[in-house]
Protein backbone atom coordinates (compact mmCIF):
# COMPACT_ATOMS: atom_id res chain seq x y z
CA UNK A 1 0.00 0.00 0.00
CA UNK A 2 1.34 3.59 -0.89
CA UNK A 3 1.39 5.95 1.59
CA UNK A 4 1.40 9.88 1.84
CA UNK A 5 3.24 10.76 5.53
CA UNK A 6 1.61 14.40 6.23
CA UNK A 7 2.23 17.48 8.52
CA UNK A 8 0.06 19.83 9.62
CA UNK A 9 1.40 23.38 10.62
CA UNK A 10 -1.24 25.39 12.04
CA UNK A 11 -3.76 23.76 14.78
CA UNK A 12 -6.54 26.54 14.88
CA UNK A 13 -9.69 26.16 13.51
CA UNK A 14 -8.67 24.81 10.17
CA UNK A 15 -5.63 22.80 11.22
CA UNK A 16 -7.77 20.43 13.28
CA UNK A 17 -10.16 21.02 10.60
CA UNK A 18 -7.85 18.90 8.35
CA UNK A 19 -7.22 16.19 11.38
CA UNK A 20 -11.03 15.38 11.46
CA UNK A 21 -11.92 15.40 8.02
CA UNK A 22 -9.33 12.70 7.42
CA UNK A 23 -10.20 10.51 10.27
CA UNK A 24 -13.40 10.90 8.29
CA UNK A 25 -12.15 10.33 4.62
CA UNK A 26 -9.05 8.22 4.98
CA UNK A 27 -10.35 5.09 4.84
CA UNK A 28 -12.87 5.96 1.12
CA UNK A 29 -9.10 7.91 0.41
CA UNK A 30 -8.01 4.09 0.87
CA UNK A 31 -10.22 2.86 -1.21
CA UNK A 32 -10.34 4.72 -3.91
CA UNK A 33 -7.09 5.93 -4.57
CA UNK A 34 -5.01 2.99 -2.99
CA UNK A 35 -3.11 5.75 -1.03
CA UNK A 36 -3.05 5.71 3.23
CA UNK A 37 -3.07 9.16 5.00
CA UNK A 38 -0.74 9.18 7.57
CA UNK A 39 -0.27 12.19 9.96
CA UNK A 40 3.10 12.24 11.11
CA UNK A 41 3.24 15.43 12.67
CA UNK A 42 1.15 18.45 13.89
CA UNK A 43 1.71 21.46 15.10
CA UNK A 44 1.18 24.68 16.72
CA UNK A 45 2.60 27.92 17.39
CA UNK A 46 5.19 26.47 19.82
CA UNK A 47 4.68 22.66 20.48
CA UNK A 48 3.63 19.74 18.06
CA UNK A 49 3.47 15.82 18.62
CA UNK A 50 5.66 13.78 16.23
CA UNK A 51 5.36 10.37 15.38
CA UNK A 52 6.87 8.67 12.40
CA UNK A 53 4.45 6.10 12.86
CA UNK A 54 1.87 8.07 12.74
CA UNK A 55 -0.62 10.08 15.08
CA UNK A 56 -4.04 9.76 16.21
CA UNK A 57 -6.02 12.42 14.56
CA UNK A 58 -8.53 13.04 17.35
CA UNK A 59 -6.81 12.52 19.75
CA UNK A 60 -4.69 15.47 18.37
CA UNK A 61 -7.49 17.67 18.52
CA UNK A 62 -8.39 16.28 22.09
CA UNK A 63 -4.92 16.81 22.93
CA UNK A 64 -4.89 20.35 22.10
CA UNK A 65 -8.36 21.37 23.34
CA UNK A 66 -7.77 19.54 26.98
CA UNK A 67 -4.71 21.46 27.42
CA UNK A 68 -4.21 23.99 24.85
CA UNK A 69 -0.86 23.30 23.16
CA UNK A 70 -0.09 19.83 20.88
CA UNK A 71 2.63 18.92 23.29
CA UNK A 72 -0.02 17.37 26.04
CA UNK A 73 -0.49 14.30 22.88
CA UNK A 74 0.68 11.45 25.43
CA UNK A 75 3.64 10.24 24.66
CA UNK A 76 4.70 11.92 21.23
CA UNK A 77 3.77 15.25 22.40
CA UNK A 78 7.22 17.45 22.16
CA UNK A 79 8.98 20.91 22.15
CA UNK A 80 10.09 21.07 18.86
CA UNK A 81 8.06 23.76 16.66
CA UNK A 82 8.17 26.04 13.63
CA UNK A 83 11.05 25.07 10.84
CA UNK A 84 12.55 22.76 12.84
CA UNK A 85 9.68 19.95 12.74
CA UNK A 86 9.82 19.56 9.09
CA UNK A 87 13.70 18.32 9.52
CA UNK A 88 11.95 15.98 12.96
CA UNK A 89 10.32 13.99 10.85
CA UNK A 90 10.37 11.95 7.51
CA UNK A 91 7.07 13.48 5.43
CA UNK A 92 5.52 14.01 1.94
CA UNK A 93 3.40 16.54 2.22
CA UNK A 94 3.02 20.02 4.13
CA UNK A 95 -0.56 20.97 4.91
CA UNK A 96 -0.18 24.53 5.93
CA UNK A 97 -2.79 26.37 7.72
CA UNK A 98 -0.87 28.72 10.07
CA UNK A 99 -2.40 33.13 10.17
CA UNK A 100 -2.07 34.69 7.38
CA UNK A 101 0.15 37.69 7.41
CA UNK A 102 -0.04 40.45 4.68
CA UNK A 103 3.01 41.92 5.41
CA UNK A 104 5.85 39.52 6.18
CA UNK A 105 3.93 36.56 4.89
CA UNK A 106 5.21 34.38 7.64
CA UNK A 107 5.54 31.83 8.66
CA UNK A 108 3.84 30.30 6.01
CA UNK A 109 6.54 31.70 3.67
CA UNK A 110 9.40 30.25 5.29
CA UNK A 111 7.58 26.93 6.17
CA UNK A 112 6.62 26.56 2.16
CA UNK A 113 9.59 27.30 1.01
CA UNK A 114 11.57 24.86 3.36
CA UNK A 115 9.31 21.92 2.08
CA UNK A 116 9.42 23.02 -1.43
CA UNK A 117 13.35 22.92 -1.05
CA UNK A 118 12.86 19.41 0.50
CA UNK A 119 10.94 18.26 -2.54
CA UNK A 120 7.69 17.78 -0.37
CA UNK A 121 4.54 18.68 -1.88
CA UNK A 122 2.31 21.94 0.40
CA UNK A 123 -1.33 22.30 0.36
CA UNK A 124 -2.36 25.76 2.17
CA UNK A 125 -5.23 27.57 3.11
CA UNK A 126 -3.00 30.40 3.70
CA UNK A 127 -3.43 34.08 1.85
CA UNK A 128 -0.54 35.68 2.95
CA UNK A 129 2.27 34.77 0.94
CA UNK A 130 0.18 34.14 -1.88
CA UNK A 131 -1.01 37.71 -1.60
CA UNK A 132 2.56 39.20 -1.60
CA UNK A 133 4.85 36.38 -3.69
CA UNK A 134 2.49 34.83 -5.54
CA UNK A 135 5.32 35.00 -8.11
CA UNK A 136 8.11 33.55 -6.19
CA UNK A 137 5.97 31.23 -4.27
CA UNK A 138 4.94 29.26 -7.31
CA UNK A 139 8.16 29.49 -9.00
CA UNK A 140 10.02 28.21 -5.78
CA UNK A 141 7.47 25.23 -6.40
CA UNK A 142 8.08 24.32 -10.05
CA UNK A 143 11.74 24.88 -9.76
CA UNK A 144 11.57 21.99 -7.18
CA UNK A 145 8.89 20.05 -9.50
CA UNK A 146 6.76 19.88 -6.12
CA UNK A 147 2.76 20.47 -6.00
CA UNK A 148 1.63 23.58 -4.54
CA UNK A 149 -2.40 24.06 -4.14
CA UNK A 150 -4.10 26.48 -2.36
CA UNK A 151 -7.85 25.72 -3.40
CA UNK A 152 -8.93 26.97 0.08
CA UNK A 153 -7.23 30.38 0.25
CA UNK A 154 -10.22 31.82 -1.83
CA UNK A 155 -13.95 31.08 -0.69
CA UNK A 156 -13.11 28.19 1.63
CA UNK A 157 -15.18 25.27 0.26
CA UNK A 158 -16.37 27.45 -2.33
CA UNK A 159 -14.82 25.66 -5.39
CA UNK A 160 -13.21 28.49 -7.65
CA UNK A 161 -9.43 28.10 -8.69
CA UNK A 162 -9.48 24.55 -9.43
CA UNK A 163 -12.82 24.59 -10.94
CA UNK A 164 -12.32 27.72 -13.32
CA UNK A 165 -8.83 26.10 -14.23
CA UNK A 166 -9.90 22.69 -14.68
CA UNK A 167 -13.50 22.41 -15.17
CA UNK A 168 -13.46 25.23 -17.44
CA UNK A 169 -10.28 24.17 -19.35
CA UNK A 170 -11.71 25.33 -22.60
CA UNK A 171 -12.52 28.76 -21.89
CA UNK A 172 -10.36 31.76 -21.77
CA UNK A 173 -11.66 34.15 -18.28
CA UNK A 174 -12.39 37.89 -18.91
CA UNK A 175 -13.40 38.13 -15.58
CA UNK A 176 -14.55 37.12 -11.80
CA UNK A 177 -16.85 39.32 -10.14
CA UNK A 178 -17.81 38.28 -6.31
CA UNK A 179 -18.52 38.21 -2.68
CA UNK A 180 -15.42 36.89 -1.08
CA UNK A 181 -15.67 37.69 2.26
CA UNK A 182 -17.96 36.25 4.52
CA UNK A 183 -17.80 38.40 7.31
CA UNK A 184 -18.38 41.34 5.64
CA UNK A 185 -21.95 39.52 3.65
CA UNK A 186 -22.97 38.43 6.88
CA UNK A 187 -22.94 42.20 8.45
CA UNK A 188 -24.36 43.61 5.52
CA UNK A 189 -27.18 41.46 5.14
CA UNK A 190 -28.47 41.73 9.30
CA UNK A 191 -27.68 45.81 8.43
CA UNK A 192 -30.49 45.35 5.51
CA UNK A 193 -33.13 42.83 7.15
CA UNK A 194 -33.22 44.79 10.19
CA UNK A 195 -32.45 48.45 10.02
CA UNK A 196 -29.98 48.51 12.20
CA UNK A 197 -26.42 50.63 12.48
CA UNK A 198 -22.93 49.34 11.39
CA UNK A 199 -21.41 49.59 14.94
CA UNK A 200 -24.16 47.65 16.56
CA UNK A 201 -24.22 45.02 13.93
CA UNK A 202 -20.71 44.96 13.97
CA UNK A 203 -20.32 44.18 17.89
CA UNK A 204 -23.67 41.83 17.29
CA UNK A 205 -21.34 39.84 14.56
CA UNK A 206 -18.45 39.78 17.27
CA UNK A 207 -20.43 38.18 20.04
CA UNK A 208 -21.61 35.36 17.98
CA UNK A 209 -17.97 34.70 16.70
CA UNK A 210 -18.91 35.39 13.43
CA UNK A 211 -16.55 38.55 12.91
CA UNK A 212 -13.19 38.70 14.62
CA UNK A 213 -11.98 40.79 17.89
CA UNK A 214 -9.98 42.89 15.60
CA UNK A 215 -12.42 42.69 12.49
CA UNK A 216 -10.48 45.26 10.40
CA UNK A 217 -8.88 42.33 8.17
CA UNK A 218 -12.45 41.97 6.81
CA UNK A 219 -14.01 45.13 7.34
CA UNK A 220 -11.63 47.04 5.89
CA UNK A 221 -11.35 44.91 2.24
CA UNK A 222 -8.30 43.94 3.10
CA UNK A 223 -9.08 40.00 3.22
CA UNK A 224 -11.06 40.11 -0.01
CA UNK A 225 -8.49 42.04 -1.35
CA UNK A 226 -5.76 39.39 -0.68
CA UNK A 227 -8.36 36.44 -2.26
CA UNK A 228 -8.62 39.15 -5.36
CA UNK A 229 -4.42 39.14 -6.21
CA UNK A 230 -4.92 35.28 -5.76
CA UNK A 231 -7.78 35.13 -8.18
CA UNK A 232 -5.58 37.73 -10.47
CA UNK A 233 -2.38 35.27 -10.43
CA UNK A 234 -4.04 32.03 -10.60
CA UNK A 235 -6.82 32.11 -12.73
CA UNK A 236 -6.20 35.14 -14.79
CA UNK A 237 -2.60 34.68 -15.15
CA UNK A 238 -2.25 38.76 -14.39
CA UNK A 239 1.16 39.40 -12.28
CA UNK A 240 -0.17 41.41 -9.79
CA UNK A 241 0.25 41.94 -5.73
CA UNK A 242 -1.65 43.25 -2.83
CA UNK A 243 -0.55 46.70 -3.39
CA UNK A 244 -2.53 46.71 -6.85
CA UNK A 245 -5.69 46.28 -5.64
CA UNK A 246 -7.78 49.52 -4.95
CA UNK A 247 -9.33 48.68 -1.43
CA UNK A 248 -12.32 50.30 0.49
CA UNK A 249 -13.84 48.21 3.33
CA UNK A 250 -17.91 48.92 4.74
CA UNK A 251 -17.10 50.66 7.66
CA UNK A 252 -18.40 53.77 5.83
CA UNK A 253 -21.68 52.38 5.14
CA UNK A 254 -24.73 53.81 6.67
CA UNK A 255 -27.69 52.08 7.56
CA UNK A 256 -29.76 55.17 5.56
CA UNK A 257 -27.31 53.93 2.17
CA UNK A 258 -28.63 50.48 2.79
CA UNK A 259 -32.50 51.77 3.05
CA UNK A 260 -32.27 53.67 -0.02
CA UNK A 261 -30.82 51.09 -1.79
CA UNK A 262 -33.48 48.73 -1.29
CA UNK A 263 -35.70 51.15 -1.64
CA UNK A 264 -34.48 51.13 -5.07
CA UNK A 265 -34.50 47.38 -5.61
CA UNK A 266 -31.08 47.15 -4.76
CA UNK A 267 -28.62 45.54 -2.00
CA UNK A 268 -24.98 46.73 -0.84
CA UNK A 269 -22.25 44.14 -1.31
CA UNK A 270 -18.62 44.15 -0.51
CA UNK A 271 -17.73 42.83 -4.27
CA UNK A 272 -14.47 42.30 -5.52
CA UNK A 273 -13.59 42.57 -9.09
CA UNK A 274 -10.56 40.33 -11.03
CA UNK A 275 -9.92 41.42 -14.93
CA UNK A 276 -7.35 42.62 -17.01
CA UNK A 277 -8.63 46.50 -16.14
CA UNK A 278 -9.74 46.26 -12.72
CA UNK A 279 -8.55 45.01 -9.57
CA UNK A 280 -10.64 46.31 -7.12
CA UNK A 281 -12.75 45.70 -4.04
CA UNK A 282 -15.51 48.07 -2.89
CA UNK A 283 -19.33 48.23 -1.98
CA UNK A 284 -21.47 48.23 -4.99
CA UNK A 285 -24.97 48.35 -5.37
CA UNK A 286 -26.69 44.63 -6.32
CA UNK A 287 -29.72 44.29 -7.88
CA UNK A 288 -32.41 42.01 -5.20
CA UNK A 289 -33.02 38.56 -6.88
CA UNK A 290 -29.81 38.71 -9.07
CA UNK A 291 -26.78 36.27 -8.10
CA UNK A 292 -25.24 38.33 -6.16
CA UNK A 293 -28.41 38.45 -3.67
CA UNK A 294 -27.00 35.86 -0.80
CA UNK A 295 -27.28 35.84 2.77
CA UNK A 296 -25.40 34.99 5.87
CA UNK A 297 -21.85 34.29 5.59
CA UNK A 298 -21.83 32.94 2.07
CA UNK A 299 -19.33 33.51 -0.69
CA UNK A 300 -20.25 33.65 -4.16
CA UNK A 301 -18.38 34.18 -7.78
CA UNK A 302 -19.63 35.22 -10.94
CA UNK A 303 -16.77 33.94 -13.90
CA UNK A 304 -17.25 35.68 -17.24
CA UNK A 305 -15.72 33.09 -19.84
CA UNK A 306 -15.40 33.45 -23.91
CA UNK A 307 -17.87 30.20 -24.99
CA UNK A 308 -19.35 29.31 -21.71
CA UNK A 309 -21.00 32.55 -20.98
CA UNK A 310 -21.73 34.04 -17.17
CA UNK A 311 -20.43 30.60 -14.63
CA UNK A 312 -21.78 31.51 -10.62
CA UNK A 313 -20.49 29.39 -7.57
CA UNK A 314 -21.61 29.68 -4.39
CA UNK A 315 -20.55 27.98 -1.15
CA UNK A 316 -19.44 28.49 2.43
CA UNK A 317 -16.36 30.63 2.51
CA UNK A 318 -15.33 29.83 6.04
CA UNK A 319 -15.37 26.60 8.22
CA UNK A 320 -13.59 24.58 10.24
CA UNK A 321 -14.45 21.74 7.97
CA UNK A 322 -15.59 23.14 5.03
CA UNK A 323 -12.28 24.97 4.79
CA UNK A 324 -10.44 21.78 5.34
CA UNK A 325 -12.55 19.77 2.92
CA UNK A 326 -11.09 22.31 0.01
CA UNK A 327 -7.47 21.27 1.71
CA UNK A 328 -8.28 17.43 1.37
CA UNK A 329 -9.53 18.04 -2.29
CA UNK A 330 -6.39 19.47 -3.06
CA UNK A 331 -4.25 16.66 -1.44
CA UNK A 332 -7.02 14.04 -3.49
CA UNK A 333 -5.59 15.49 -6.79
CA UNK A 334 -1.77 15.53 -5.79
CA UNK A 335 -2.37 11.69 -4.65
CA UNK A 336 -3.97 11.10 -8.48
CA UNK A 337 -0.96 12.53 -10.35
CA UNK A 338 1.87 11.72 -8.07
CA UNK A 339 1.15 8.40 -5.95
CA UNK B 1 -40.65 39.92 -37.83
CA UNK B 2 -39.41 43.13 -38.23
CA UNK B 3 -36.78 45.66 -36.07
CA UNK B 4 -36.00 48.98 -36.63
CA UNK B 5 -33.03 49.74 -35.13
CA UNK B 6 -31.00 53.38 -35.08
CA UNK B 7 -27.03 52.88 -35.16
CA UNK B 8 -24.31 55.59 -34.47
CA UNK B 9 -21.61 54.77 -37.08
CA UNK B 10 -17.55 56.57 -36.98
CA UNK B 11 -17.66 58.59 -40.05
CA UNK B 12 -14.90 56.19 -41.78
CA UNK B 13 -15.27 54.20 -45.07
CA UNK B 14 -16.18 50.97 -44.65
CA UNK B 15 -17.85 50.66 -41.39
CA UNK B 16 -21.19 50.49 -43.14
CA UNK B 17 -20.08 47.07 -45.20
CA UNK B 18 -18.45 46.30 -42.03
CA UNK B 19 -21.65 45.88 -40.55
CA UNK B 20 -23.79 45.00 -42.59
CA UNK B 21 -22.21 41.83 -43.95
CA UNK B 22 -22.70 39.39 -40.50
CA UNK B 23 -26.44 40.31 -40.43
CA UNK B 24 -27.63 37.60 -43.34
CA UNK B 25 -25.01 35.38 -42.16
CA UNK B 26 -27.07 35.58 -38.35
CA UNK B 27 -30.64 34.61 -40.86
CA UNK B 28 -31.42 37.88 -40.94
CA UNK B 29 -32.85 39.71 -43.79
CA UNK B 30 -31.78 43.57 -43.96
CA UNK B 31 -34.89 45.35 -45.75
CA UNK B 32 -33.66 49.12 -45.81
CA UNK B 33 -30.99 51.10 -45.10
CA UNK B 34 -30.90 54.74 -44.35
CA UNK B 35 -27.56 55.86 -43.80
CA UNK B 36 -27.12 60.06 -43.88
CA UNK B 37 -23.33 60.93 -43.80
CA UNK B 38 -24.80 64.74 -43.67
CA UNK B 39 -26.43 64.30 -40.58
CA UNK B 40 -23.44 63.70 -38.18
CA UNK B 41 -24.75 64.60 -35.27
CA UNK B 42 -22.50 66.32 -31.99
CA UNK B 43 -19.85 62.93 -31.32
CA UNK B 44 -19.19 63.95 -34.85
CA UNK B 45 -20.75 60.40 -35.76
CA UNK B 46 -24.10 59.26 -38.22
CA UNK B 47 -26.95 57.94 -37.73
CA UNK B 48 -27.55 54.36 -39.87
CA UNK B 49 -31.13 53.31 -40.02
CA UNK B 50 -31.92 49.78 -40.43
CA UNK B 51 -35.39 47.75 -40.73
CA UNK B 52 -34.33 43.74 -40.48
CA UNK B 53 -36.22 40.73 -40.73
CA UNK B 54 -35.96 37.12 -39.09
CA UNK B 55 -37.10 35.49 -36.49
CA UNK B 56 -37.23 36.46 -32.83
CA UNK B 57 -33.93 34.73 -32.45
CA UNK B 58 -32.29 35.61 -35.42
CA UNK B 59 -32.56 39.35 -34.62
CA UNK B 60 -31.23 38.60 -30.90
CA UNK B 61 -27.84 37.54 -32.72
CA UNK B 62 -27.82 40.35 -34.43
CA UNK B 63 -27.97 42.88 -32.08
CA UNK B 64 -25.59 40.96 -29.29
CA UNK B 65 -23.31 40.90 -32.38
CA UNK B 66 -23.49 44.93 -32.87
CA UNK B 67 -22.90 45.04 -29.02
CA UNK B 68 -19.93 42.83 -29.25
CA UNK B 69 -18.51 44.99 -32.17
CA UNK B 70 -19.03 47.89 -29.92
CA UNK B 71 -22.09 49.44 -32.02
CA UNK B 72 -23.83 51.73 -30.20
CA UNK B 73 -27.72 51.21 -30.78
CA UNK B 74 -29.16 54.40 -30.00
CA UNK B 75 -32.89 52.85 -30.76
CA UNK B 76 -34.25 50.39 -30.97
CA UNK B 77 -38.15 50.03 -32.34
CA UNK B 78 -38.89 53.40 -31.50
CA UNK B 79 -37.36 53.43 -28.45
CA UNK B 80 -34.42 55.34 -27.03
CA UNK B 81 -31.79 52.69 -25.98
CA UNK B 82 -31.17 54.80 -22.80
CA UNK B 83 -29.59 53.21 -19.85
CA UNK B 84 -31.02 53.47 -15.60
CA UNK B 85 -28.42 53.20 -13.27
CA UNK B 86 -28.10 54.09 -9.79
CA UNK B 87 -25.25 55.37 -7.66
CA UNK B 88 -25.31 56.30 -3.94
CA UNK B 89 -22.95 59.03 -2.32
CA UNK B 90 -21.92 58.92 0.99
CA UNK B 91 -20.34 62.21 3.05
CA UNK B 92 -20.68 65.38 4.10
CA UNK B 93 -23.24 65.80 1.27
CA UNK B 94 -25.54 68.94 2.29
CA UNK B 95 -22.04 71.11 3.28
CA UNK B 96 -19.95 70.33 0.36
CA UNK B 97 -23.03 71.83 -1.91
CA UNK B 98 -25.63 69.94 -3.13
CA UNK B 99 -26.80 71.93 -5.90
CA UNK B 100 -23.50 72.13 -7.68
CA UNK B 101 -22.73 68.23 -7.52
CA UNK B 102 -26.18 67.44 -9.10
CA UNK B 103 -25.12 70.54 -11.79
CA UNK B 104 -21.65 68.81 -12.49
CA UNK B 105 -23.14 65.77 -12.94
CA UNK B 106 -26.02 67.13 -15.39
CA UNK B 107 -23.30 68.84 -17.30
CA UNK B 108 -21.66 65.07 -18.40
CA UNK B 109 -22.50 64.45 -21.82
CA UNK B 110 -25.23 61.95 -22.16
CA UNK B 111 -25.93 62.13 -18.07
CA UNK B 112 -28.96 63.15 -16.67
CA UNK B 113 -30.10 63.10 -13.07
CA UNK B 114 -33.41 61.86 -12.82
CA UNK B 115 -33.67 61.48 -8.92
CA UNK B 116 -32.54 62.27 -5.82
CA UNK B 117 -32.82 60.80 -2.67
CA UNK B 118 -30.82 62.29 0.63
CA UNK B 119 -31.16 60.89 3.74
CA UNK B 120 -29.39 63.05 6.88
CA UNK B 121 -27.78 61.34 9.94
CA UNK B 122 -28.52 64.15 12.48
CA UNK B 123 -25.65 66.37 12.75
CA UNK B 124 -22.96 63.26 10.79
CA UNK B 125 -22.67 62.09 7.16
CA UNK B 126 -25.91 62.37 4.87
CA UNK B 127 -26.59 59.33 2.09
CA UNK B 128 -27.93 60.54 -1.13
CA UNK B 129 -29.07 57.84 -3.65
CA UNK B 130 -29.02 59.30 -7.57
CA UNK B 131 -30.88 57.95 -10.71
CA UNK B 132 -29.31 58.58 -13.34
CA UNK B 133 -30.88 58.45 -17.13
CA UNK B 134 -27.27 57.78 -19.42
CA UNK B 135 -27.34 57.62 -22.89
CA UNK B 136 -26.01 54.15 -24.72
CA UNK B 137 -22.69 53.09 -23.80
CA UNK B 138 -22.13 55.73 -21.65
CA UNK B 139 -22.44 54.07 -18.27
CA UNK B 140 -18.82 53.67 -17.68
CA UNK B 141 -17.76 57.39 -18.62
CA UNK B 142 -20.25 58.41 -16.32
CA UNK B 143 -19.51 56.32 -13.60
CA UNK B 144 -15.76 57.45 -14.05
CA UNK B 145 -17.17 61.25 -13.82
CA UNK B 146 -19.10 61.20 -10.91
CA UNK B 147 -16.12 59.14 -9.23
CA UNK B 148 -13.85 62.43 -9.49
CA UNK B 149 -16.87 64.69 -8.53
CA UNK B 150 -17.08 62.82 -5.71
CA UNK B 151 -13.14 62.57 -4.81
CA UNK B 152 -13.42 66.46 -5.20
CA UNK B 153 -15.55 66.40 -2.32
CA UNK B 154 -14.61 63.59 -0.34
CA UNK B 155 -17.64 61.75 -0.90
CA UNK B 156 -17.87 57.87 -0.80
CA UNK B 157 -19.29 56.53 -3.88
CA UNK B 158 -21.21 53.14 -4.36
CA UNK B 159 -21.88 51.94 -7.73
CA UNK B 160 -23.74 49.24 -9.53
CA UNK B 161 -22.02 46.16 -10.48
N1 LIG C 1 -11.06 29.89 9.53
C1 LIG C 1 -11.47 29.73 8.29
O1 LIG C 1 -12.62 29.40 8.07
C2 LIG C 1 -10.53 29.96 7.14
C3 LIG C 1 -11.01 29.86 5.82
C4 LIG C 1 -10.12 30.00 4.73
C5 LIG C 1 -8.78 30.26 5.00
N2 LIG C 1 -8.32 30.39 6.31
C6 LIG C 1 -6.90 30.61 6.55
O2 LIG C 1 -6.38 29.46 7.18
C7 LIG C 1 -5.34 29.82 8.09
C8 LIG C 1 -5.65 29.28 9.47
O3 LIG C 1 -6.87 29.87 9.93
P1 LIG C 1 -7.53 29.47 11.34
O4 LIG C 1 -8.88 30.04 11.35
O5 LIG C 1 -7.35 28.02 11.59
O6 LIG C 1 -6.60 30.29 12.35
P2 LIG C 1 -6.45 30.06 13.91
O7 LIG C 1 -7.65 29.36 14.45
O8 LIG C 1 -6.01 31.33 14.49
O9 LIG C 1 -5.23 29.00 14.01
C9 LIG C 1 -3.92 29.31 13.68
C10 LIG C 1 -3.01 28.19 14.16
O10 LIG C 1 -1.68 28.46 13.72
C11 LIG C 1 -0.81 28.30 14.82
N3 LIG C 1 0.41 29.09 14.63
C12 LIG C 1 0.62 30.41 14.86
N4 LIG C 1 1.89 30.74 14.58
C13 LIG C 1 2.50 29.59 14.18
C14 LIG C 1 3.82 29.26 13.81
N5 LIG C 1 4.79 30.18 13.76
N6 LIG C 1 4.11 27.97 13.48
C15 LIG C 1 3.15 27.02 13.53
N7 LIG C 1 1.89 27.27 13.90
C16 LIG C 1 1.57 28.54 14.22
C17 LIG C 1 -1.61 28.72 16.02
O11 LIG C 1 -0.98 28.21 17.19
P3 LIG C 1 -1.62 28.35 18.66
O12 LIG C 1 -2.76 27.36 18.68
O13 LIG C 1 -0.51 27.94 19.53
O14 LIG C 1 -2.05 29.76 18.81
C18 LIG C 1 -2.95 28.08 15.68
O15 LIG C 1 -2.94 26.72 16.05
C19 LIG C 1 -5.23 31.32 8.04
O16 LIG C 1 -4.18 31.67 7.18
C20 LIG C 1 -6.58 31.76 7.47
O17 LIG C 1 -6.47 32.96 6.75
C21 LIG C 1 -9.19 30.23 7.36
Amino acid sequence: MKECKIIIMGFGSVGQGIAQAISLKKAMIKERYGVELKVVAAADSSTSAINQDGLEEMLLIHSKNSEGNLSAYPEYGSSISGLDVLDAVDYDLLMEATPTNITTAEPALGLTLKAFEQGKDVVTSNKGHLAIKFGEVTKAAEENGVEFKYEASVGGAMPIINFARETLSSCGINSIVGILNGTTNYILSRMTSEGSPYDITLKESQELGIAETDPTQDVEGIDAACKTVILANSVLGIDATYDDVSVDGISNITSQAIELADKDGYLIKLIAEVSEDTLKVSPRLVKKGSAYDIGGTLNMATIKTDLAGDVTVMGLGAGSLETASAMLTDVISILKVKY
Amino acid sequence: MRMNLVLELLDVPGQLVSILEPISGLGANLVTVVHRRDAKNEKGKIPVQLTLEGEQENLNRVIKRFDDLNITIVEKDGFTNKEFVSTILIGHIVDRDVRDTTDKINALDGVFVIGFDIKLDGEKKSTALINLEVDPGKKHFAFDKIAEIAGEKDLLMINEV
